[in-house]
């Protein structure tokens, strides 16, 4: 279970004069709860890396608490890391190793004896289905292969949550459709807590037991996606989230 | 295991797959000493050859019958220098200076007329010109035994002539001399070092920026401490390892020598290496920290590179303080990183006894900066992977 409770985070940008105050996340408060999967919704520049960044315990925040399990990363990262598996931003492999050592490098720094890691890496190799890439180095990988290879290092250590900042990226249909089978039978079959970055509707209404609409800093709905239509006023998933993220009121509420 | 040794074991195997430039950086460490030798012993073969060169280029010395028997009784080759000597001096060719003798000279000598002999050089050709030395000491050899002769003839005692004596002696020891040519060599070992390093440290910190993996790795319960002395650990093992490659390369290398009294002088033996190695892998170290916390702060690795050139020239030109200054080795040499080492190594190069304070200064001058740069790196990680 992860808990995010009013979350602030502001850069600066520049010095002196020509500085620019950015306020990146402006009190995100969410709650995504076990046996879930809980869609972060939110036009690009909304503030939902940066509020990964800050469960992972790469930015320290201005305001607020993350909790991972009832640990609080602030306090014992460490802990809170080790419950957590985060396909970030920034998913770069070492081109020089093999898919398998790539994965296998992160699974001996979560603590992993050689032979448990080998056969976790086997067992997500099978269900990402990138088998017979394992011993190739990643460096004429494709995206979609890299995709792959980074999701299964950020899941090497079976963590009980899982944090996915725009997953399907260059992915193709079967690739897409493969994961999400994956990411059902982590929450159906292993109860995991389960957190799903995006900006794409489709895969939300697909997927996505429970969304929440970030947009300018901050956490402006959240609920089902019958829910989300209901609030945002439309029968149109992808017409009330527009509504909600762009609309007049969001925007009065962006400028205090 | 812990988190360093896994990051460790990681880099190494990383570096080791890097063939190409691994190879690159090997060879031209392992290369580097036989060819600095090679080129050393050609330089002091060809001066050698010079010094002992028995030859006099003349013009007209059929007019000077005299001059050519105290010469040749001299054991030295009278040789005719081509007609076009002067162009030659000038384009630097002849590489001798020439003596020309006038008509009348014989018989100018004869009666005591003090005829005139035109010594030519330039002094643009540095190797005529190193000869004229020699040539003028001939000459002057010649002049004071026609004087001497014509003097005892009017019963003057040779002795009355030479109010004093004169003999030369050189206190440099040989390897005292040596020193002098084989100064460069701990310069270029320390390039050596330096750029070998400079790959590896590049890659695993700019390198995993730009790749974007920095931020996966620090998304695991290794300690950006521990991350950071295990990346450290790597870089600094290539460091030593191009170290013990170039510093061994020089005892095979020494076989190559041409000039017998350079490989006289040129002590590298097992003593010698072990003494350079003790300087140079705590500065490989230090300095693969160095270029590491520089290179953290760049987002790509060409522009760490571009941060690093500081580093490499710094580097390189602060041994070259003795040479600007002539005030000798200050005590300030010894606290400074690359010079401690420079001048140290130049000390065991000439022979000069130097006690184990000498060594242990710059050790801990190097050790305390590298830890200060893991520190520096450390703080520093987690701020370089969310840019």
């Amino acid at each position: 279970m992860i808990e995010i409770d009013g979350l602030r985070k502001r850069f600066v940008q520049g010095r002196g004069r020509k500085a620019r105050v950015i306020d990146a996340v402006r009190g995100v408060t969410l709650r995504a709860a076990n046996g879930r999967i809980t869609a972060l919704l939110g036009p690009n520049g909304a503030g939902k890396t940066t509020t990964l960044r800050m469960v992972a315990g790469l930015l320290h925040p201005d305001a607020g608490r993350v909790a991972v399990d009832g640990i609080d990363v602030a306090v014992r990262p460490r802990d809170a890391l080790a419950r957590l598996g985060v396909l970030s931003d920034a998913r770069g492999l070492y081109p020089r190793l093999s898919a398998r050592e790539n994965v296998l490098y992160h699974a001996r720094l979560h603590g992993l004896a050689e032979d448990d890691a080998q056969a976790r890496i086997e067992e997500l190799a099978r269900m990402l289905e990138f088998s017979d890439l394992l011993d190739r180095r990643t460096e004429g990988f494709s995206q979609g292969e890299r995709m792959k290879t980074a999701l299964a290092r950020a899941l090497v250590h079976d963590p009980p949550n899982i944090v996915l900042d725009e997953p399907t990226t260059g992915l193709d249909v079967q690739a897409i459709r493969g994961l999400r089978q994956a990411l059902r039978h982590l929450r159906d079959e292993h109860g995991k807590c389960i957190v799903f970055c995006t900006h794409i509707m489709q895969e939300v209404e697909r997927l996505c037991d429970h969304v929440v609409v970030v947009a300018h800093g901050r956490a402006v709905a959240e609920g089902s996606v019958a829910d989300i239509c209901r609030l945002g006023g439309y029968d149109d998933f992808e017409q009330s989230f527009v509504s909600l993220a762009f609309g007049p009121e969001t925007q009065g509420a962006a400028v205090p | 295991m812990s988190g360093a040794w896994i990051v460790f074991l990681k880099e190494v195997r990383d570096a080791l797959r890097d063939r190409r430039t691994l190879i690159a950086v090997v060879l031209s460490s392992v290369v580097i000493g036989p060819v600095i030798l090679f080129g050393l012993s050609v330089l002091v073969a060809d001066s050698e050859q010079r010094a002992e060169s028995r030859e006099v280029w003349t013009v007209g010395i059929e007019h000077a019958p005299s001059l050519r028997n105290f010469l040749e009784r001299q054991t030295l080759e009278v040789k005719i220098a081509p007609i076009d000597y002067e162009r030659q001096l000038a384009q630097r060719r002849l590489g001798q200076p020439v003596l020309v003798i006038t008509e009348d000279f014989e018989t100018a000598l004869l009666r005591g007329e003090r005829p005139l002999i035109e010594l030519v050089s330039s002094s643009a050709d540095t190797r005529a010109a190193a000869g004229v030395r020699r040539v003028q000491r001939a000459l002057q050899a010649f002049n004071q035994e026609v004087a001497l002769l014509r003097l005892t003839h009017r019963g003057v005692a040779p002795a009355m002539l030479e109010a004093i004596r004169v003999e030369e002696r050189d206190l440099a020891d040989p390897l005292a001399r040596a020193a002098r040519l084989t100064g460069m060599v701990p310069f270029f070992v320390l390039m050596a070092v330096l750029y070998g390093a400079l790959n590896a440290a590049l890659d695993t910190t700019a390198g995993e920026r730009e790749r974007g993996s920095l931020e996966p790795l620090l998304m695991t319960p290794a300690s950006p401490l521990a991350i950071v002395t295990g990346k450290w650990g790597a870089v600094a093992s290539v460091g030593m390892l191009i170290a013990v490659l170039s510093c061994l390369s020089f005892l095979p290398a020494q076989t190559l020598m041409r000039s017998e009294t350079l490989a006289a002088l040129f002590r590298f033996g097992w003593r010698e290496a072990a003494l350079f190695l003790a300087l140079l892998l705590p500065l490989a170290a230090m300095l693969s920290a160095l270029m590491m916390a520089i290179a953290v702060r760049c987002r790509t690795i060409k522009e760490a590179q571009a941060s690093n050139t500081v580093v490499i020239l710094v580097a390189s030109l602060l041994p070259m303080v003795t040479l600007f200054t002539d005030s000798g080795e200050q005590p300030w040499h010894l606290w400074t990183p690359a010079l401690a080492q420079v001048t140290l190594m130049g000390r065991v190069l000439r022979g000069d006894p130097f006690a184990v304070p000498d060594l242990l200064l710059p050790l801990a001058v190097a050790a305390a900066l590298a830890a200060l740069c893991l520190a520096d790196i450390a703080r520093h990680l987690r701020v370089a992977a969310s840019r």
